[in-house]
């Protein structure tokens, strides 16, 4: 299983998460941060939960490109 | 002679009351993301827009929103949303970069400033956005001289903005010099993908590196490592002549520094301004502000570019050359208004008798003073350490949760 974490709050809207995994990722027109799609909002971190692991390999390099290091990334 | 606008930066409400307190004309802020210091965790939100238009209207203060980030289409509507709000609170101005937002802005009647990034350097462009803007800031690397013959032009020629009234020029007082162009950068964005021009500069050019011959392997012998990291701007030796090369607005940078940090310059360009306008402005004040100056954060001073000088001076080290630092000591718990007295917890270090000490918080603002009397645990002591309750006569008021430092010395390598 894959786990993804976006602490949306931080975003600074620079779409290289967008670029890099469209699937999971897309800009919000309404505030200009990323959106982490079919994820759920714990106090402002963003959980999506898939048994889809081949994700795993855009959405680790999304994070690896956030400058503000705001995407994790886990395989469990 | 016209008095200058003094505008200084305020990244949080302790550096917003710290440039109330010490006599700015003018401040300059971010919200959210986009502005260039979207990577600050101190940044305003828009619920604060009020509360920020409010503080600055009591004291007559002039308000700018930068939104002068490169802008995406997904941002477009956020850049809206950021613009009806700041009209909504009456802030004065939005400082723009991309024509989106200079579009946005005069569609709902903003005032428009037209920021660093956008380059002007000469009469032709300042009469081009003079179509949008009534204030703008030159590019960094234009001479005294050169600023001159724009300001001479403006008044001959009559260039007027939107509000009816001729174009204001600002220009760079002081604070942190880049060696990228007027605020365009790509370092960051090729070394940590981390786009300067969105406002996440990482700021890697203030490292030391070496240069290496790839075919020789031979490393350049460099004096300075340093070499990508000039010193900070300071204006305030040369105040004169920048105020007769005819600029409107002095433009104080520092948005991620501290209150403190806010206090002391804004306090040193105010009283230079104000020298000069009652004729007072002289050598050994210099002397004094310099001082001042060099007591808190900076990298070394130059007089950038406003000389003729063109190529850098550049940085001696990778921090600050500050002469002062502070020392966290403890928490503002009560204040006694009929008393005049402040009751602070001590939670690390000791605070005595003789102490410069300073206070910060969100309405306080950055307040320093010497320490000539105060109680500990209610008795007459001339030092509190940690767990000591101490009361100390103070000519303002603080509050609970306000910060309390001590100001020492800080040991500058040489
Ligand atoms: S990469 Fe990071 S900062 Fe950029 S849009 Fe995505 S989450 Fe936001």
């Amino acid at each position: 299983m894959v786990v993804i974490t976006l602490q949306r709050n931080k975003c600074i809207g620079c779409n290289y998460c967008v670029e890099l995994a469209p699937n999971q990722f897309q800009m919000s027109k309404k505030d200009g941060k990323s959106v982490l799609l079919h994820s759920k909002d714990k106090k402002g971190f963003f959980t999506l939960k898939s048994n889809d692991d081949v994700i795993f390999d855009d959405c680790d390099k999304a994070s690896k490109a956030c400058p503000v290091k705001i995407i994790s990334v886990k395989s469990i | 002679m016209q008095q200058i606008e003094l505008m200084a930066p305020a990244g949080n409400f302790e550096s917003l009351q710290a440039a109330l307190d010490n006599g700015a004309n003018s401040i300059y802020f971010g919200v959210e993301q986009l502005n260039m210091r979207a990577r600050a965790t101190i940044n305003f939100t828009l619920d604060d827009l009020p509360e920020i238009s409010k503080r600055c209207k009591a004291k007559n203060v002039r308000t700018y929103l930068t939104l002068n980030t490169i802008i995406y289409d997904h941002d477009l509507s956020i850049v809206k949303t950021l613009i009806n709000k700041a009209k909504e609170a009456d802030i004065t101005a939005v400082i723009a970069m991309d024509q989106a937002v200079i579009a946005s802005a005069r569609e709902v009647g903003m005032e428009v400033h037209i920021s660093t990034q956008i380059n002007i350097t000469n009469v032709e462009t300042v009469k081009f956005y003079a179509l949008f803007a009534d204030t703008m800031v030159l590019s960094r690397e234009l001479s005294l001289r050169q600023v001159k013959k724009i300001t001479e032009a403006i008044e001959k020629e009559q260039i007027k903005g939107p509000s009816g009234k001729l174009v204001e020029i600002e220009v760079f007082g002081h604070g942190a010099l880049c060696m990228a162009v007027s605020g365009k950068c790509y370092m960051s964005l090729h070394s940590q993908n981390s786009s300067a021009n969105r406002g996440a500069c990482k700021q890697n050019c203030r490292k030391k590196y070496t240069v290496i011959d790839q075919e020789t392997g031979f490393e350049m012998e460099l004096d300075n490592e340093y070499i990508m990291s000039p010193k900070d701007l300071c204006t305030i030796d040369i105040l004169d002549e920048v105020a007769e090369s005819g600029i409107k607005v002095l433009k104080i940078e520092g948005r991620g520094r501290a209150p403190e940090y806010v206090a002391r310059v804004i306090k040193c360009y105010r009283d230079a301004i104000d020298s000069l306008e009652n004729n007072t402005y002289n050598k050994e004040k210099v002397v004094s502000w310099m001082q001042e100056l060099e007591k808190v954060y900076n990298r070394g001073f130059w007089n950038g570019y406003y000389l003729g000088q063109k190529l850098g001076e550049w940085s001696k080290g990778s921090g600050s050359h500050a002469t002062q630092k502070k020392v966290y000591i403890g928490k503002g718990v009560h204040f006694y208004t009929k008393a005049k007295i402040g009751e602070f917890k001590i939670d690390a270090y000791d605070v005595s008798i003789g102490d410069t000490i300073l206070i910060t918080g969100p309405t306080t603002g950055a307040q320093e003073m010497e320490v000539n009397e105060m109680l500990v645990n209610d008795e007459k002591l001339t030092i509190g350490s940690k767990g000591d309750t101490v009361t100390i006569p103070l000519d303002f008021r603080i509050r609970p949760s306000d910060k309390l430092y001590k100001i020492v010395e800080n040991k500058v390598e040489a």
